[in-house]
């Protein structure tokens, strides 16, 4: 087990936004979290990493660190490229004294190359295009060597041949070290090249849970509607 | 028929004005509580020296060496001002002699203070909060959360201590062209000579009163930096929020000031 989310409950003022959900995601593992704008998909996320607090239920993580990359990559403007990817291990309390400035220096070439950027350490977010943030953001992201790795719409907004390259990137990284992740998406492409098993969430439940075939199957008149894009069936979108 | 009270009531004038104040008490009660709270965290680090001293000196530079020309200029100018009003009228009632000591205690106990205050505010406290708030509209605070590094520390220990350290610095400087400039304006408008005016200009003056100055700007720049990170980081809805942000951090910034000097006056001078 790396991540088991238990009866997960949150709300906003007097809305529910996740209402008792429950799943597990194993090492190695991609899990998609798929559903329309608004359903908590992106919430579940921060649920998770803690980034906002939850009323009720459980998340159990195995030991190791809890990575995310943004939907808008979220690189810190005023530092290069170099800083950003090395921003853990050098302010992090328990990191900052374990590596040399050399030994960063490495590891920021090495993670650069896994997402195949050499050479542009020394760059701005703003001189990089939206497709290269997002591969810096996943440099960043696994600088830490995390053991569980989210990602919140990570092919959102970009020309379909970037999405294809962090569509790869999300697979291999998954070989590479071995992580439970997470991908938030409404992407078809995102699910079907890089998800192992896929929830569906509407208004704050889930609605279905399998594989990404079962989903493209369409038995489920949830599933049915979401593949198909119709704007008739079970999920109506808010206003 | 209590039900039609309460519709009466609800569409009353009284009503809506109450309402609206309580909701105005409200966000203000917030705010005080949020800058409270991470005026305690910041408190917390800075003793744990959670100190990053790159980034304090990066901010160092913007507080202090970025803001005086703006500031230097504004002291001056207010300076230029109060001298040119005063010192003719003063000369002219035989008082030409203490119109070095009167512009001394005016400029080192209030005025070098208070506009240099404004002016970093406007200049400083603006884009520290816009810059908290972009930053959390983006979601780069939540990155840093993320990445495991406490971003209360990360990004207010540095500009609050900065704040105090720089501020000081900013207040003397303002504060000797304020009297330099004085002293030329009074030998403009006046014909006061410079002798005359340097002469009074140390009668009013105690080393408590430097004391209380440097104290003084020190609690303002603190001030000022906590407020605006403040507004900034807790800043919320895109574009809009950052503006209201930026708008809060500047009004809570000039009220604290107002309100920090009005206490320092009454523990002080009173």
């Amino acid at each position: 087990m790396s991540i088991e989310v238990r009866n997960l409950i949150k709300k906003f003022d007097e809305r529910t936004v996740i209402n008792d959900i429950s799943f597990k995601v194993a090492d190695g593992e991609v899990l998609a979290i798929v559903g329309f704008s608004g359903s908590g998909k992106s919430t579940v996320l921060k649920l998770i990493c803690g980034l906002i607090p939850f009323d009720s239920g459980e998340i159990l993580t195995s030991e190791g660190d809890i990575a995310m990359v943004f939907q808008y990559s979220a690189l810190f403007d005023s530092l290069t490229v170099a800083d950003n990817i090395s921003f853990a291990l050098r302010e992090r309390k328990d990191l900052r004294k374990k590596y040399t400035k050399d030994e960063i220096k490495k590891i920021v070439s090495q993670k650069l190359e896994l997402v195949g950027l050499k050479g542009i350490e020394n760059k701005f977010p703003s001189e990089l295009s939206g497709g290269m943030q997002k591969r810096v953001s996943f440099a960043r992201a696994i600088v830490t060597k995390p053991n569980t790795i989210l990602y919140d719409e990570p092919t959102a907004g970009l020309d379909p041949m970037s999405s294809t390259l962090i569509e790869d990137y999300i697979v291999s990284l998954k070989r590479e070290i071995n992580a439970a992740s997470i991908v938030v998406t409404h992407q078809m492409s995102t699910i079907t090249r890089t998800a192992d098993r896929v929830i569906m969430l509407y208004d704050g439940k889930i609605v279905f849970q399998g594989t990404p075939t079962e989903l493209l199957k369409q038995d489920n008149p949830y599933t049915k509607q979401f593949v198909t894009a119709s704007l008739e069936g079970p999920m109506q979108m808010q206003n | 028929m209590a039900t039609a009270l309460q519709k009466y009531l609800k569409q009353s004038a009284t009503y809506k004005v109450f309402s609206q104040f309580l909701v105005v008490f409200a966000d203000f009660l917030d705010t005080l509580g949020k800058i409270a709270q991470m005026g305690v965290h910041v408190v917390k680090a800075i003793l744990k020296r959670e100190i990053d001293g790159k980034e304090l000196l990066a901010q160092c530079d913007r507080f202090g060496v970025s803001s005086l020309p703006i500031t230097l200029s504004i002291v001056g100018m207010t300076s230029i001002i109060v001298a040119s009003q005063v010192a003719h009228e003063m000369v002219k009632q035989g008082g030409g002699n203490f119109v070095g000591m009167l512009m001394t205690i005016l400029i080192v106990r209030e005025v070098g203070a208070i506009m240099s205050g404004f002016a970093i505010t406007s200049m400083i406290g603006s884009s520290l909060a816009s810059e908290l708030a972009t930053m959390r509209v983006t979601e780069q605070v939540d990155a840093i959360d993320v990445l495991g590094v406490d971003s209360v520390s990360y990004l207010f220990v540095p500009r609050v201590l900065s704040g105090m350290i720089m501020m000081p610095f900013v207040v003397i400087l303002a504060s000797v062209v304020g009297v330099l400039l004085g002293a030329v304006t009074s030998d403009m408008f006046a014909g006061l000579t410079y002798r005359a005016y340097f002469d009074s200009a140390g009668l009013g003056l105690y080393m408590k009163d430097l004391g209380v100055c440097l104290l003084k700007a020190a609690s303002f720049g603190a001030t000022i930096s906590l407020i605006s990170c403040t507004c900034g980081f807790y800043a919320s809805g895109g574009a809009k929020g950052v503006g209201l942000a930026t708008t809060k951090a500047v009004v809570w910034s000039f009220i604290a000031i107002v309100v920090l000097d009005m206490v320092f006056a009454v523990l002080f001078f009173f």
